[in-house]
């Protein structure tokens, strides 16, 4: 064993088991074990924050639009708004990522964002309205840094479940917030006696608290990677500073990013816009009065609790047997039915029928997203993070177009937009039958014979930078994959290059 | 030939039919009621502050015993139609169960022909925009009768301006800036001790 300067890190245990790369390969919920489960409670929670801000204002809408004299063209805007920040701000954080390290890019980005939460509360006009639920918005790009910190923390047999988990129950804050938004309100209203329009501003004051609290957890509790964080690594020499343009330009040439980008807008993006216009719907076809409606479209988002994770176990139990293939079918499946049913949403007539098909749909849209980041980690190991995040703002994208093209104005009624938009999701959903991996195969094709994952990953480095060995992760990460050949391919023997120098491809 | 008040008392039993079977419809209501709202300025009326005194009576010219069945009257703020421009919220129905033309209530007082009169300090909750008041007759099954209103059919003529309080304290404000402000230099704290720790482990 080589003597290195921090032989601390090398003779390190870890309280999960681990692989080469130290991260871990078993998921232990009920454990805040450092670093791996440890980061995992922390990415949820300070995600759920989030959420939590930026959907803080629909549950009291019908006070803040009466207090800042708001039409419905405000209110859909600053809807729409809400969403749209995150588009650029998750590929920024991409990059950040990988740049920085999930630990400072997600606490930086949660920290500044939090001051929109704040002023929130000294709105006074549908245009500062506006501006605060757009800028608070940017604080959703916090899941591109949940994703690349589980992704550098647990390894690809169990990458899709703490995916699934830390996204879905981030995503929860979504519906928790249409109960616990109310409920503040009301304490400060009926408790402490402050007038409607002044209670509804010291309660963004929780939220806004929370986050700040999470931000604070996360730079003082967290760290990047199972080794250390960057900042440390890098200047010790064991992770180099990579250089922003490389990464930049190999994930924008990667087109199954782009590919998952569009798949993702029509299953997360979908269920942003569900989050917006669900309570409205039920409200004004079944007349069912606004705290029903309210209840109603809390209970899609928090089937998150669930759904999204279900779809990242999933996506690892086939991956045991089926490898890369079986995530891709999986997920084209799943979607499909999520856009089926979609449609169907739109066409039932009945309050109770519409309730139970919007629960099966909320499984399956979430679901697919779950099955989305179970694929995600594997399209590039040097871009991780921008692949992550023009993943996740795509998913934006969607949530942009569909709000813009089928719920603006008085083109379609509601019902009529609903599924159309099932239609769409189906239509869109069909590019995944594109994706192909060399190494593994896609929808229809089988893998390439004789090309390795090493082939794939070091495809991102050039020589000279294998030469000052800049590719160790991709290395360790190429060996590591090898499970997503399925249980068909382990039986290829595959060259392993333990023996050889580096610099030999 | 039917005397009028035969007719008068068929057409109130059928709209209490129609009432109990479906609900009120406004535009089955007379205006027998004249209402009035007078308020101290003609600039908009500032939310908790000001006041606006209304005065409510039988219209005489409607026969007599027109108004038996009046047992309450309910006197209530209501929005002129440019407040419900783009907010499907405040929409009018001629179904008075889904009617949200007038959600404030003003008062409510036993029925009496005439000498009807309050004042009412306009509530801290009423939002910012035009509006006018009416005043709805019920019978004794709590249902609408009859109505009166300050202004006219089309709702365009003696519309009042309300100003909405704000909401805001100056504690808020101070508070929120404070936060945000310490929230952003926290982050730069952040970033030094970050640095320093770099600095600390090339040293070692």
């Amino acid at each position: 064993m080589e003597i290195s300067q921090n032989s601390d890190t090398n003779y390190r245990k870890f309280v999960l088991p681990v692989d080469s790369e130290h991260k871990a390969t078993e998921f232990r919920l009920f454990s805040i074990a450092t670093p791996h489960m440890r980061a995992f409670h922390l990415s949820w929670i300070s995600f759920f924050s989030c959420f939590v801000s930026t959907f803080a204002a629909p549950p009291l809408l019908p006070i803040i639009r009466d207090n800042l004299d708001l039409t419905a063209t405000d209110i859909g805007n600053a809807g729409i708004a809400a969403v749209s920040g995150a588009v650029f701000a998750r590929v920024a954080m991409g990059t950040a990522c990988d740049l920085f390290g999930p630990r400072l890019a997600s606490s930086s980005l949660i920290l500044l964002t939090a001051p929109a939460v704040y002023l929130s509360a000294i709105a006074n006009s549908p245009s500062a309205f506006l501006m605060v639920r757009f800028f608070t918005g940017f604080s959703l790009a916090t899941f591109v840094s949940t994703q690349f910190w589980m992704s550098s923390m647990f390894s690809p047999n169990v990458v899709g479940t703490a995916n699934g988990l830390s996204g879905g129950w981030g995503n929860l804050g979504g519906g928790a917030t249409q109960l616990i938004m109310p409920l503040v309100y009301s304490l400060i209203h009926d408790n402490i006696g402050s007038t409607k329009f002044t209670a509804w501003r010291i309660a963004f004051f929780i939220p806004a608290f929370f986050q700040t609290l999470s931000a604070y957890a996360i730079f003082f509790l967290g760290q990047d990677m199972p080794d250390g964080n960057y900042v440390r690594l890098e200047k010790s020499g064991e992770k180099h500073k990579d250089s922003f343009s490389q990464v930049f330009y190999h994930a924008i040439t990667n087109y199954r990013g782009w590919i998952l980008a569009l798949t993702y807008g029509y299953c997360f993006g979908v269920e942003l816009t569900i989050d917006n216009i669900i309570a409205q719907y039920f409200y004004d076809r079944f007349n069912v009065n606004l705290h029903t409606a309210g209840i109603i479209a809390a209970s899609f988002g928090l089937a998150n609790l669930f759904s999204r994770p279900g779809g990242g176990i999933l996506s690892d139990l086939v991956a045991k047997r089926f490898g890369m293939r079986g995530r891709l079918w999986t997920l084209w499946v799943v979607q499909m039915i999520g856009g089926l049913l979609c449609l169907l949403l739109g066409k039932i007539g009945s309050l109770s029928g519409s309730v139970a098909v919007m629960l099966v749909f909320s499984v399956f849209v979430q679901a697919a997203c779950g099955l989305t980041f179970g694929v995600v980690p594997f399209v590039s190991r040097r871009s991780l993070g921008v692949i992550s995040g023009m993943t996740g703002g795509g998913g934006n994208v969607g949530a942009v177009l569909t709000q813009v093209i089928f719920f603006r104005g008085s083109r379609y009624s509601t019902e009529e937009g609903i599924s159309l938009m099932g239609v769409m999701i189906m239509c869109c959903t069909l590019v995944i039958l594109f994706i192909y991996f060399p190494q593994w195969g896609g929808l229809f094709c089988g893998p390439k014979k004789g090309v390795t994952e090493e082939d794939y990953y070091l495809a991102e480095w050039t020589a000279a930078e294998k030469e000052q060995g800049f590719h160790k992760m991709s290395i360790k990460f190429s060996e590591n994959s090898r499970r997503e050949r399925g249980k068909k391919g382990a039986s290829v023997p595959v060259l392993s290059d333990k023996d050889t120098p580096p610099t030999i491809v | 030939m039917e005397a009028p008040a035969g007719s008068m008392v068929v057409y109130l039993l059928l709209s209490c039919f129609v009432a109990t079977s479906y609900g009120v419809y406004f535009s089955s209501l007379n205006e027998t009621l004249i209402v009035t709202a007078t308020h101290a300025k003609d600039q908009a009326l500032k939310a908790g502050e000001e006041q606006i005194t209304v005065t409510w009576r039988f219209n005489q010219t409607y026969k007599a015993g027109t108004d038996s069945s009046y047992k309450m009257v309910k006197v209530k703020l209501c929005y002129a139609p440019i407040s419900q421009k783009d907010r499907s919220w405040r929409k009018t129905e001629d179904r008075l169960k889904k009617d949200k033309t007038c959600p404030h209530k003003i008062v409510a007082r036993p029925y009496a022909a005439s000498n009807n009169s309050f004042t009412w300090t306009i509530e801290k909750d009423i939002p910012t925009g035009v509006y006018f008041v009416r005043a709805y007759a019920l019978n004794a099954q709590d249902q609408e009768v009859a109505y009166g209103q300050t202004t006219n059919g089309a709702k365009s003529t003696n519309l009042f301006n309300v100003q909405a309080i704000t909401g805001r304290h100056v504690s808020l404000d101070i508070a929120s800036v404070c936060f945000s402000a310490f929230s952003v230099v926290s982050l730069a704290g952040f970033f030094y001790m970050e640095k320093r720790k770099g600095k600390a482990s090339q040293q070692k």
